[in-house]
């Protein structure tokens, strides 16, 4: 007798089964988060695995035409999803608080279908909203036994943004100088610098955001030096900003697991203000990450400002089990 | 406990030299026994690996850092922090082709090229960029006979002094990029285990 064709024999490469025990670990980690999401006074949305392509516009969204040959998506990314809700059916009621759990499927090498859970707190623009975000995320981490270990890494996108612009770095250049610093890649950065920054504050700024970060007990230090030294008023004020984020979130009782790195850039491309990652020991990279995205909403009609950020279950999932 | 992933290859021993400068000295030469895990000390130790090898410990977490080639970190694609040059293993990734050619750029090699290497994936990017199609044939070794026995119009590999090539009548026809060795650090660590990093950074972040 034949067995079955290897095709179908298992899912599709960067898919998974979760069977019995990996299942339930699941759904003990999603009820877990769900009650620390409610008790912070926020709503479930249940968004549908498929939306319009353009929904997820610059992701690497799976794409299908259906039978009347529009282009649709499987779901990419949770946050387009929920800023579309609430720019249309929501549109009315200022600040929503909404979560979701779920997965998104992105097409590429490596995992394909990963396991999210996340909050959006929408039409709330304020350096407490900011903080409450943060707080919430820790709060997450806390309720799956895992905020011992872990660390937050604060930047904002205003201030690189403000510094590339200060640079007259056209759209080229600042792609390059972005990579540079997510990379921590100084010798390239230097490079980038030496041949197309006109020499200055806007430079000396950019080659620093390449640093390692400063010890704890120093860790906001490296705010304050920016700040002193900012090369324009947008990039003072961007990070005047994110030192009243950070200043809310400490009233808020988070403290030693919070750094702050400028250098900080990585995350979708539609954030403008606070950007942050989580991680946790154990997993070789961020389990988690969000930020601020005041322009998304507009994409969708209702120009409102917005802050969010969602957690990796495949990777906190696991962890969580081994804290129990 | 830092992890640092060794290359094998004639990185080894200038990186050895770098880590003992900085304090990290392993008990017994890598390499020198079967031990593919050798400590340094209570706070670190080295796991023995092939150059190619490095990227992938790193960027899964088995190893907190590494040393490895600017080529070998493109190529993998592996997600890395590459914050230091560490100023050895210097040479550079071209394209060349046999000298009887030729060709001054990429462009004089014609329309369609069959193009031999160790590195698809960069070779791939760097011909796609000029709107090249090529016939790309994946070797592990002796690139340059690729082109000497006409397997292939054109190569893709280092080039440390040229004399390979020359030897073999061949010429580099591009730069493609200037490699180096560099130290590599995982996501995860360059935040989790800062501290015990700093120290490590500042002193291999100075001059050589």
């Amino acid at each position: 007798m034949r067995g079955p064709d290897d095709k179908i024999a298992s899912p599709p490469p960067g898919t998974q089964d979760l069977l019995f025990g990996a299942a339930r670990r699941l759904r003990r980690c999603e009820a877990a988060l769900a009650q620390v999401f409610e008790a912070h006074g926020y709503a479930e949305v249940v968004p549908p695995a498929l939306e319009s392509a353009e929904v997820f516009e610059g992701q690497q969204a799976l794409r299908a035409l259906d039978r009347s040959g529009h282009l649709l998506a499987m779901r990419a990314d949770f946050t387009a999803q929920v800023a579309r809700i609430a720019a249309t059916r929501l549109s009315g009621i200022s600040p929503l608080r909404l979560y979701y759990r779920g997965s998104v499927v992105r097409d590429g090498d490596g995992p394909r279908e990963r396991l999210q859970a996340g909050c959006e707190l929408v039409g709330a623009e304020g350096p407490e909203a900011d903080a409450e975000i943060l707080a919430l995320a820790e709060a997450a981490l806390g309720a799956l036994g895992l905020s011992q270990a872990a660390r937050l890494s604060v930047g904002t996108m205003g201030y690189f943004a403000a510094l590339v612009e200060s640079a007259g770095a056209g759209p080229r250049l600042s792609h390059a100088l972005s990579d540079a610093v997510d990379r921590k890649d100084l010798p390239t950065l230097r490079m980038l610098c030496e041949r197309e920054v006109p020499s200055g504050p806007a430079r000396e700024a950019l080659l620093a955001l390449a640093q390692p970060p400063r010890p704890q007990p120093e860790a906001l230090a490296p705010l304050a030096r920016a700040r002193e030294s900012a090369p324009t008023p947008q990039a003072a004020s961007a990070l005047a900003r994110l030192e009243a984020a950070l200043a809310a979130a400490r009233g808020r009782g988070l403290g030693a697991e919070v750094e702050v790195d400028l250098g900080e850039v990585r995350g979708l491309g539609y954030y403008t203000g606070i950007v942050f990652n989580l991680y946790v020991a154990g997993a070789p990279r961020a389990v988690g990450g969000g930020g601020r995205y005041d322009t998304l909403l507009g994409r969708f009609g209702d120009p409102r400002p917005a802050v969010g950020f969602s957690l990796d279950l495949d990777a906190l999932v696991p962890l969580s089990e081994a804290a129990r | 406990m830092l992890t640092i992933a060794l290359p094998k290859g004639r990185l080894q021993a200038p990186a050895l030299q770098r880590f003992a400068a900085a304090g990290i000295v392993p008990e017994e030469e890598p390499g020198s026994s079967r031990r593919l895990i050798v400590p340094a000390g209570a706070g670190a130790r080295f796991l023995v690996l092939k150059d190619g090898d490095v990227p992938m410990y790193v960027e899964r977490g088995a190893a907190d850092l590494g040393v490895c080639g600017l080529d070998q970190i493109l190529e993998s694609g592996a997600d890395l922090l590459i914050p230091i040059e560490l100023g050895f293993g210097r040479c550079r990734l071209c394209v060349a082709a046999p000298a009887s050619r030729g060709a001054s750029g990429l462009d004089d090699l014609g329309r369609s090229l069959r193009v031999a290497t160790k590195y698809p994936r960069l070779a791939a990017k760097a011909f796609a960029r000029r709107g090249v199609p090529i016939d790309l044939v994946r070797l592990s070794g002796s690139v340059e006979l690729a082109a000497v026995a006409g397997l292939s119009d054109a190569i893709v590999d280092l080039v440390e002094s040229g004399r390979t090539l020359a030897e073999n009548g061949l010429t580099v026809v591009e730069e493609l990029l200037a490699v180096s060795a560099r130290l590599v650090v995982n996501r995860a660590a360059y935040r989790l285990k800062i501290d015990e990093l700093r120290p490590l950074l500042e002193k291999l972040g100075g001059a050589p």
